[in-house]
């Protein structure tokens, strides 16, 4: 059996790979920890899942640690996500001291004699308060948009973050003023999981006939949850407006927002506007469907992610590395990576979106040049490979003998 | 013309470079603020919004030079100001004061015809950043003759390609000059081959261009095998 990393020598070409081997020669003996909330289930579960093995695999000891808690503390970073994504968010002292608690009690459970401390996001940003001398260098990863978090939550979380040693964040905008040196990392997608490897043709229409979902006309698809600001309906307004030209079919998949008080409401607008019209499947999926994601962005003809508001648009970078020619709403972290008649298109309104698609399905060879640039984009910046070389070069940096300054301007350091 | 096989003097070591990205948290959101941001920053941040930040993220077809002119055409949709903006060649300044100047003299000159600042869309301001430098002396790859020169070239990272072609470029700004040029010069002489190195237009090239771009061109001075 092949390790991960030959599997994405065959992807990333064997240089990229060579040079991840060299970086960590240059680091060990080094010992790692990944710290989060959750296993499975989100974004930062998926990432680490890719990453986790390649760690060891460079021969760097990294272990993967999940903070436990009660149902009352996961509602406590649940109000905290959504206070440092800008929502008005009341969090009481009570509620704040409990927070402190389970990160306390989690502390007196691990251990992290190690190298590096990477914690990712809010829910375990405390354990730093009670194992700061456990670990030589200490970094927080910020997963979330916080470029306009709530002011009282933010506060509360800087206590904690500023002891860190540098932190992460995944867009220039989300940045904080923090004491420490900040960098940036983008996301990124692992192209051997689930939701990204290559499929066959047999296993793509399996699934699209498990869901029942017919390929006699070209299809539109937009996966994401239910959530306003990913703006379903204006994506079925976007759909009828191409419709009366052309026939196609629109497939709307995700999940429901079951922490979005907004969210029942949203899906019921949506399948209300998406009444009476038989080209428009809606598909709730479970969190865990990876698989089906992957066949149903193979099987479209052209993705769309029209989302009014958005962290990076992962499913954007999942999209275009499937090949395909995408269409965002212009919000965070799209605008970076589809550029307009090159690696796909940005759209701020239904009439935009259904314009661009009008053109996209007149002219398929258009379609298929900007996929094939999005995915060498994707290949060159936003796989997981990418993710680990950054995570190396920022430990050869902490751990470097210091400036060195030869004539390249800002912090080098020289090896 | 030089044998493939003719045995440089010092080898060429190709070093590898780390971009890291660091976001300084200061925004634009007009161009009123972009001038004085740009008046005010450290000269690094120039630097990286000039030239380094194509190692962090760069789209693969090159339109703009440098992320100034690609906030004026994308952001404010000015493409006007984006192509005065594209003229600016920081390699041709001495240091990156008169770089600065340069810059703020054509925002400042810009504005002072409009009749209102122009301003980017919610979503599209300007954040600017700075860079960490990692770089990895002798890591992997030499080469001893202009052959594996060439073979090294096609081996190695586009981030080498960067360190010893582009970034050269600023380090060796008063000698005008790179890397690869001056190897190439100390070995084999070849002062064509040196000159036409230094005249490829990195700004108009994508790394991946610029690679090939630079192999093209010692192909058509390396004696080709009988």
């Amino acid at each position: 059996m092949t390790s991960r990393l030959e599997q994405l020598e065959q992807i990333v070409g064997a240089p990229v790979i060579d040079q991840l081997r060299r970086m960590a020669d240059r680091l060990k003996p080094l010992s790692l920890a990944h710290v989060n909330s959750t296993r499975i289930g989100g974004g930062v579960a998926e990432l680490l899942n890719g990453i986790i093995p390649l760690w060891n695999e460079l021969g760097i000891d990294t272990r993967w640690e999940v903070i436990e808690g009660d149902q009352a503390f996961f509602e406590v970073t649940k109000a905290m996500h959504n206070a440092l994504q800008g929502f008005r968010t009341i969090i009481g002292k009570p509620m704040l001291d409990h927070y402190i608690e389970v990160n306390r009690r989690n502390a007196e459970r691990l251990d992290f004699d190690v190298d590096f401390v990477v914690v990712n996001d809010p829910q375990p940003a405390y354990l730093i308060e009670f194992m700061r001398k456990q670990a030589k260098k200490w970094i927080w990863r910020c997963h979330i948009d916080a470029s306009k978090p709530d002011r009282h939550v933010w506060r509360f979380l800087r206590e904690a973050v500023k002891q860190y040693d540098g932190s992460i964040f995944s867009m220039p905008g989300f940045s904080r003023n923090l004491p420490h040196p900040q960098y940036l990392l983008y996301p990124s997608i692992d192209p051997l999981s689930d939701k990204n490897r290559e499929l066959s043709a047999q296993e793509v229409s399996a699934v699209m006939d498990r869901l029942r979902i017919k390929r006699d006309k070209p299809i539109i698809l937009q996966v994401s949850r239910f959530d306003s600001f990913k703006d379903p309906v204006g994506v079925i307004e976007a759909f009828r407006m191409v419709h009366a030209h052309t026939p196609c079919r629109l497939v709307l998949a995700g999940g429901e927002a079951t922490d979005d008080p907004e969210g029942p409401r949203i899906f019921a607008q949506v399948q209300e506007a998406a009444h009476g019209e038989p080209d428009i499947t809606l598909l709730l999926l479970h969190p865990e469907s990876h698989y089906e994601v992957n066949a149903l962005q193979r099987a479209a003809d052209i993705i769309v992610q029209k989302s009014v508001r958005e962290g990076f648009g992962l499913t954007v970078t999942e999209a275009m590395w499937k090949g395909k020619p995408v269409i965002g709403g212009a919000a965070g972290g799209i605008v970076l990576q589809l550029r307009n008649f090159r690696t796909g298109f940005l759209v701020s309104s239904p009439e935009g979106c259904a314009l661009r698609i009008r053109y996209l399905l007149r002219h398929p060879e258009v379609g298929q040049r900007m996929g094939k640039f999005a995915k060498e984009f994707v290949r060159d910046y936003l796989l997981v490979t990418r993710n680990l070389r950054d995570y190396l070069a920022l430990m050869l940096l902490l751990r470097g003998a210091g400036d060195d300054g030869k004539g390249l301007p800002g912090r080098t350091v020289v090896l | 013309m030089v044998s493939p096989d003719q045995v440089a003097l010092n080898p060429f070591w190709f070093n590898e470079c780390l971009i890291l990205t660091m976001p300084t948290g200061k925004t634009a959101v007009n161009l009123r603020e972009m001038l004085q941001t740009v008046r005010e920053v450290d000269a690094a941040v120039l630097s990286y919004h000039l030239w380094q930040s194509r190692m962090a993220i760069a789209q693969p077809e090159v339109e703009y030079p440098n992320d100034f002119a690609i906030w004026a055409a994308t952001s404010l949709q000015d493409s006007r100001l984006a192509e005065k903006l594209s003229v600016i060649d920081p390699f041709g300044f001495e240091d990156m004061e008169q770089v600065r100047e340069a810059l703020a003299e054509i925002m400042e000159e810009y504005m002072w015809n409009l009749p209102s600042v122009p301003w980017a869309r919610p979503g599209y301001e300007f954040h600017f950043c700075e860079a960490s430098t990692v770089v990895l002396l002798r890591p992997r790859i030499v080469a001893g003759s202009l052959s594996e020169f060439r073979s090294g070239l096609a081996n190695v990272g586009i981030d080498s390609i960067y360190y010893h072609f582009v970034d050269a470029r600023w380090r060796l700004r008063k000698s005008k000059t790179n890397d690869f040029s001056i190897w190439i010069r100390d070995s084999f002489g070849l002062p064509k081959l040196v000159a036409a190195l230094q005249g490829i237009d990195v700004w108009f090239y994508t790394l991946e261009g610029v690679r090939k771009a630079i192999m093209d061109l010692i192909d058509q001075y390396m004696e080709k095998p009988l």
